[in-house]
């Protein structure tokens, strides 16, 4: 099979999905790509997630209350989905639409958030933005609970708007006012949350969206230029009409799955890395009335995502690190005890999944990284890669033993390179490399004591690809 | 005026009381699979909790009446350990035998909750186990185990030699797909739940293959991974019907009777929780008001076992309590 087709298929899967065992890249590769991007896109044509067995064996995710069982739950479905761009999907809209635990302190309505940008995260956008104002923990994480008809909070007027929806600005334009903040906020009232049952004795029960016309304000509103007696529904519909609302979510889009993008606030003043790309996107979304699948279907099978110019130029954000590190290494395929560490890895790097620092989410691209959550990122690489005990690295040590019966460290890091990846690496990091495999000289793997040389030196030099700075990148 | 009865009608059933409230250590249970009740009314519970709260591992012991007596095991592998339980039993000297699905071991502890051994060996060969998950100890004093993995009944002698076996993976007759719990009656029927299969298989004591109650759906008579079971002395045969909510009660010949689907009212230890929270008390009031049925109803039960006096038990496994019923010979008002 020709490399390019691997290359081009290990890069679809990384950015619309948590990355794949070498295995799978080859045989998705052989499917050919655009039948790949189709399942990707359609995902009730690939096998749901055995919901019965994923309880059975761990009975706790049921109507799970602890924020650990959710999480975890969560990072079992990004490893063992076969619908892994749903997963993906999820994870882009809750970097979005962010709301976290530590406020919201019930871990059944993090998942309950979750499952909503599951279902529903490649739908109409309207419709998606309607759940969310519906759901009762971002209701209560954005104090729209306190927010009535006789006493105002702007808080989930402005959020939506501002990072939701809208955005602040475009083309050097703001896209609203502080009046349409208001309107918007007033639009809203009355969106509230039933009373739930206490964490005791038999623990909580699920928040339910409850709308009371008694506090709703119900009078005329002018909103974005449109005037009559708009309800929350309306404000959404209006919202979703907005060029800027398409140029929202393209640009959001493009800096997920394609290209790190400036940082959100930056927007309003910076001009899109890819002006192209980005019209291409916007168009869908009015083509298809407000499609995401539709806009994702240009992006997969856009020369904009395929080119070489923008792979490995975007910094695995600590979920993907963790989660594509275990795919490549065949681990936690079914169930098993140790998942919970393995669930926390991604919050020792920087991001605290169901919990974001706050309502603007994480910065992403090269603010993952500083000294700290370097040495984590390389350590739990390197441990995962060095571990030649693990089923899928030993998939990948024997792959390398059947490069040829005698390898030159050329060859050698060229095919450790290729396996762990294909990762791309500069010249420089490539002499270092080839240097520190050349101190051993060439390997064979004729008889024991050679094959355990050459296993041991394929984990070390996985170990040394993990900590180079190019494998921080996907 | 005419009054027209349909359906059995020789039975009634009444809801007893609760027992138990969410806690990860002693009055309380966190995700309990099963339970065994002893002759004099002492409750053995198994509690699975999760991967980050292993202090919730452990077999509680309680009275049927909701008093404390202790707790023992812990989460571990180490011997009188466990880390994925599924099933507790009682042999006629009243001692304890766990299964751990995960270590694909039965542990056995005197009544006082002492390791005394363990046995079970992983793998697919007569008297190796893959996921063992029903427990059950026949009047001779031999040991049933639901070899879910391998999709199979298994017994042993209480020391673990293999005896015999019955199953294989399927959907025909006498065929299981990961079968759960097991029930055996007065006169030594084994009754399995099949629970891929969403039936009940009846069999002889030596495994020969007699009935299958139930089909898959949420409809009467209709089970969703039903899990554990009992037979009273009657012959009727309760299940729980785990992914429907509720426990379902069929006649001998496996006719549709009745069904539960949860009455709790606060148990003793819920209310002394609340006692020393008006917050909670407030919210609960309010909450209680917009919809009772949540706290009353059956949240995924997973065991139902009767005990001495003939009361039916049942586990509900995520509200980490128990709910009792009563079958009254005379008719009852409920």
């Amino acid at each position: 099979m020709a490399e390019q087709d691997i290359a081009l298929m290990a890069h679809l899967l990384r950015r619309a999905g948590f990355g794949a065992s070498r295995d799978e890249i080859e045989a998705k590769a052989s499917q050919g790509y655009d039948s790949v991007v189709q399942e990707l896109l359609n995902p009730e044509s690939q096998e749901a997630v055995e919901e019965d067995l994923l309880i059975r064996y761990n009975p706790s995710y049921y109507e799970a209350a602890a924020i650990e069982n959710n999480v975890q739950q969560w990072v079992w479905r990004m490893i063992n989905s076969p619908r892994q761009l749903q997963e993906k999907v999820a994870l882009f809209w809750h970097m979005i639409f962010c709301a976290g635990h530590s406020k919201i302190d019930s871990g059944q309505e993090m998942g309950l958030m979750v499952d909503i940008f599951r279902q529903d995260g490649m739908g109409k956008f309207d419709d998606l933005l309607l759940k969310l104002s519906t759901n009762p923990g971002m209701m209560y994480y954005l104090d729209n609970t306190e927010s009535h008809k006789a006493n105002l909070n702007e808080n989930y007027g402005r959020e939506l708007l501002e990072l939701f929806s809208l955005g602040v600005g475009m083309d050097e334009a703001f896209n609203y006012s502080e009046d349409d903040v208001k309107v918007c906020a007033r639009a809203f009232t009355g969106w509230n949350i039933a009373p739930p049952y206490p964490p005791f004795p038999h623990g909580r029960s699920p928040w339910e969206f409850r709308f009371d016309p008694a506090d709703h304000d119900f009078s005329e509103k002018t909103f974005l230029g449109e005037t009559g007696n708009w309800n929350g529904d309306d404000i959404i519909r209006i919202v979703c009409e907005q060029p800027a609302t398409a140029r929202f979510l393209a640009r959001h889009l493009y800096n997920y799955f394609v290209a790190d993008e400036p940082q959100i606030p930056a927007w309003r003043l910076t001009p899109p890395r890819d002006q192209k790309a980005i019209e291409a996107m916007e168009k869908a979304y009015y083509d298809s009335d407000h499609s995401i699948k539709k806009m994702l279907e240009v992006l997969f099978t856009s020369d904009f995502f395929k080119d070489d110019s923008v792979r490995y130029q975007k910094v695995k954000n600590p979920t993907e690190m963790v989660v594509s590190l275990i795919r490549m290494t065949g681990e936690f395929q079914g169930y098993q005890p140790g998942l919970f560490e393995v669930s926390q890895e991604p919050k020792y790097m920087g991001m605290d999944l169901m919990n974001p620092p706050t309502v603007e989410g994480w910065h992403t691209g090269r603010e993952w990284i500083d000294s700290g959550t370097l040495v984590e990122r390389i350590n739990f690489a390197s441990d995962m890669l060095g571990n030649t005990e693990l089923e899928g690295v030993r998939s990948l040590v024997n792959r390398m033993m059947g490069l040829g019966a005698k390898l030159t460290p050329e060859q050698f890091v060229n095919g450790c390179l290729d396996l762990t990846g294909p990762v791309q690496v500069t010249p420089d990091t490539m002499g270092q490399l080839i240097a520190h495999a050349s101190q051993e000289g060439d390997l064979s793997h004729g008889n024991a004591s050679e094959q355990s040389e050459f296993t041991r030196r394929t984990g070390e030099m996985f170990q040394m690809i993990a900590a180079t700075a190019e494998f921080q990148f996907e | 005026m005419a009054t027209h009865f349909f359906g059995l009608t020789s039975r009634t059933y009444k809801y007893s009381h609760a027992v138990g409230r969410a806690e990860f250590a002693g009055t309380g249970f966190r995700n309990p699979t099963d339970m065994a009740i002893a002759a004099d009314g002492t409750v053995y519970i198994c509690n699975r909790s999760y991967e980050n709260r292993p202090d919730g591992v452990h077999i509680t012991v309680i009275t049927m009446d909701e008093d404390y007596v202790t707790e023992f095991g812990a989460y571990g592998e180490a011997d009188g350990e466990f880390m994925w339980p599924t099933s507790v039993v009682l042999d006629s000297k009243g001692n304890v035998y766990l299964a751990d699905e995960w270590l694909n071991r039965i542990t056995k502890f005197t009544s006082d909750g002492e390791f005394v051994s363990k046995w079970g060996t992983a793998g697919s060969g007569d008297g190796e186990l893959k996921g063992p998950a029903g427990l059950a100890i026949d009047s001779d004093d031999n040991i049933f185990v639901v070899d879910a993995g391998n999709h199979r009944v298994q017994k042993f002698s209480l020391d673990g030699k293999y005896i015999s076996k019955f199953g294989s993976e399927g959907s025909a007759d006498g065929e299981f797909n990961n079968p759960w719990g097991i029930a055996l009656d007065g006169e030594g029927h084994i009754y399995i739940a099949d629970w891929r299969n969403d039936r009940i298989q009846k069999f002889t004591a030596d495994g020969k293959w007699e009935a299958s109650i139930g089909s898959s759906g949420s409809g009467v008579g209709q089970l969703n991974r039903p899990n554990g079971l009992a037979v009273d002395s009657d012959g009727d045969i309760y299940v729980a019907d785990w992914m429907n909510n509720r426990v379902q009660v069929f006649a001998p010949d496996g006719r549709y009777i009745t069904e539960f689907r949860g009455q709790a009212e606060l148990s003793k230890w819920g209310r002394d929780k609340l006692a020393s929270n008006p917050d909670m008390i407030r919210q609960r009031s309010l909450a209680y008001a917009n919809d009772p049925g949540y706290e009353q109803g059956l949240a995924h039960p997973c065991a139902v076992k009767i005990d001495s006096q003939g009361r039916i038990v049942i586990i509900d496994h995520t509200r980490n309590r128990l709910q009792v019923y009563v079958k009254e010979a005379e008719p009852a008002l409920v």
